[in-house]
């Protein structure tokens, strides 16, 4: 039984994110950015033999998972979000500029 | 009747500026604070819904993939803050939530079907709310508007509201001030008569003038010619109605009560007798036979109907009767409001209007309208007429008319059922010999030989229907009537004749005028 689990909610949390993430609000989406990127920098920083589970949304059951798959999944959800966050602000520059 | 309609447009001026200003800026701020509300809330709504509806997202995609794997190592909670490693073994055995603590067991393909179902409905009242915060945000915009509206200056509209409302709220409120006693709906059609007076008055003072002055000059004529029948309608309204209405709430308390709660019928036949009195005695009398006389001829349906009626009484040309017109437009309105047929009323009103002419000639004094001071046919013709006819006349006697002549029962069902019985016996056993003799062998000999005059003269169009109408309901009457009293045959069988005489008569205006004629011959 080593070191169980590391919680996952953050990870969760910003798994979810992305589907619903229609988010035209500014803040929220770099709210979610910093998430994300704690996430990752936590994920990466473990040690290899931690265990990583994963929270299952609106419930109490945290689910096994694979630290390299985690990691993985979060830094591509970073991505996506650091992109949707980069056409807002472009968005919002062309409204200004117009 | 001009005097009063006068002081209302000052007060229903200050009441329509008032009324205006709603339409001010805090009163719209506030609409719209609210509509802002409203939109909030949705939105509120919405975000919680699509939340819910994101949480079945996933619940529908961990069930998708459950079945996948034998078993997962999971933590499980013990308690909001421990958890403690275990493993997930049965993978497609869910039990689903139904509901108040109940729950289905099934497999998770099952479930995900379920959390379908569910995500459907979730998606149903997302849309649903975002209907309704769209269309809240049009009001918003709309109010927005008005508000810009209203500050800039839309005042046009208000002003027209103004005095539409004024003539109104004048009428009205001259009618409830003067008499509290008396019925609204009489009121309101004083208010009526008030407002298209002024109106006219506004319009053309002169011209209207003129006309009242031709129309007083007519009348004298027409007066001399029918001066006795007029001033005995006038004055047998008059005095039998007043006196009348006065005996019957004196002596029959429950009648007045009854009378009362009927409500309008009562109260409009004071008000005509008042009206007739009023013309009678002076020129304002003219003024208001003309404009009565006007607004009949503005009036589509009633006032045509109402003119002929009046003629019919008068016998006499168009014009002259102007005086007449008056308050027999103001009854017939009554009837007409009340129970919606125009023509029987009228002519029921014409017979209770015979009746009491025949009173005043052949009785004289008024005995006392209780069943047992009935003496002569000229008493049987009261009762019917104070139960029906006497102040409250056309109204009551068009519902009552074809009940009271059909039997007495119709006069006492309104008084109370107690008295109904003991007055039927007395009635019929009394009125089955006078009304029979006197009274059917005067009114129905007189109106038939009208019938057959004016069916001469007007053969084909009205009869059949009025026969039609009338026959059916005083067979009715005959029929029911009997039950109730004791049945005697013979009474309902007149009563019979009478409507249909009556109502024949009603339907034609030349039966009617010949009618009335033959009144006239009679008495002078």
């Amino acid at each position: 039984m080593e070191i169980p689990f590391r919680e996952a909610r953050p990870e969760n949390g910003a798994g979810l994110v992305p589907a619903d993430n229609s988010a035209p609000h500014k803040e929220e989406l770099s709210f979610k950015i910093k998430e994300q990127k704690i996430v990752v920098d936590e994920l990466s920083n473990l040690k290899k033999h931690r265990k990583v589970y994963r929270q299952q949304q609106n419930s109490n059951i945290f689910f096994l998972a694979d630290r390299t798959e985690m990691l993985s999944e979060s830094k591509n959800i970073l991505d996506e979000l650091k992109k949707e966050y980069q056409e807002i602000e472009n968005s919002e520059k062309n409204k200004t500029k117009k | 009747m001009e005097a009063p309609p006068d002081p209302g447009p000052h007060a229903s001026a200050s009441a329509s500026a008032s009324a205006a200003a709603p339409l001010r800026a805090p009163e719209v701020a506030r609409l719209r604070e609210e509509q802002e509300k409203v939109v909030t809330s949705c939105q509120e709504k919405i975000q919680h819904w699509k939340k819910v509806d994101n949480d079945y997202n996933a619940l529908q995609e961990r069930l998708s993939t459950l079945p996948d794997k034998l078993s997962y190592n999971i933590m499980v909670p013990f308690g909001p803050f421990a958890f403690m490693p275990g493993k997930l073994v049965h993978t497609n055995e869910v039990t689903v939530l139904l509901g108040d603590n109940w729950f289905a067991k099934c497999s998770a393909k099952q479930a995900v079907g379920l959390v379908e179902h569910r995500k459907e409905h979730v998606r149903k009242t997302i849309d649903d709310l975002k209907k309704v915060m769209n269309n809240f945000e049009s009001r918003v915009e709309f109010t927005e508007d008005l508000q810009k509206m209203s500050d800039a200056a839309g005042d046009i509209v208000d002003i027209r509201e103004e005095i539409k409302s004024d003539f109104e709220f004048k009428a009205k409120h001259r009618i409830a001030h003067k008499p509290h006693s008396k019925p609204k709906t009489s009121d309101i059609f004083e208010a009526d008569f008030a407002n298209d007076v002024q109106s006219k008055g506004l319009l053309a003072d002169e011209g209207l003038w003129a006309r009242l002055e031709e129309l007083e000059r007519q009348e004298e004529l027409l007066g001399e010619l029918d001066s006795k029948p007029d001033a005995v309608i006038a004055n047998g309204e008059d005095t039998t109605s007043s006196e009348e209405e006065k005996e019957e709430q004196n002596i029959h308390g429950h009648v007045g009560n009854e009378r009362a709660d009927s409500g309008t019928p009562s109260g409009r036949p004071r008000d005509a007798p008042e009206l007739l009195r009023a013309p009678v005695t002076s020129q304002h009398k003219c003024s208001v036979n003309g404009s009565d006389a006007c607004h009949s001829d503005e009036d589509d349906g009633d006032g045509d109907d109402e003119n002929e009626n009046v003629r019919d009484a008068l016998g006499l040309g168009e014009t002259s009767v102007p005086t007449i017109y008056f308050s027999h437009t103001v009854e017939p309105k009554r009837v007409r409001i009340n129970t919606g047929k125009n023509t029987t009323l009228k002519f029921s009103e014409k017979k209770e209007e015979a009746k009491r002419k025949r009173k005043n000639s052949s009785g004289g004094g008024h005995c006392s309208q209780e069943l047992p001071t009935i003496r002569t046919p000229a008493d049987i013709y009261r009762v019917f007429v104070d139960l029906v006819n006497g102040e409250y006349v056309p109204r009551k006697s068009i519902l009552k008319s074809r009940s009271r002549e059909d039997s007495v029962c119709s006069d006492t069902s309104e008084s109370s059922a107690a008295d109904l019985d003991d007055r039927r016996g007395l009635w019929r056993s009394i009125s089955c010999e006078e009304a029979t003799h006197s009274d059917t062998s005067e009114s129905i000999l007189e109106e038939e030989q009208q019938e057959n005059h004016q069916k001469k003269l007007s053969p084909v169009t009205g009869t059949p229907e009025a026969f039609s109408g009338t026959v059916i309901e005083k067979e009715f009457l005959s029929s029911s009537a009997p039950h109730p009293a004791g049945a005697h045959p013979v009474l309902p069988t007149i009563p019979e004749r009478r409507e249909v005489l009556s109502e024949v008569s009603g339907e034609s205006t030349k039966r009617v005028s010949k009618f009335k004629a033959a009144r006239l011959q009679q008495k002078s």
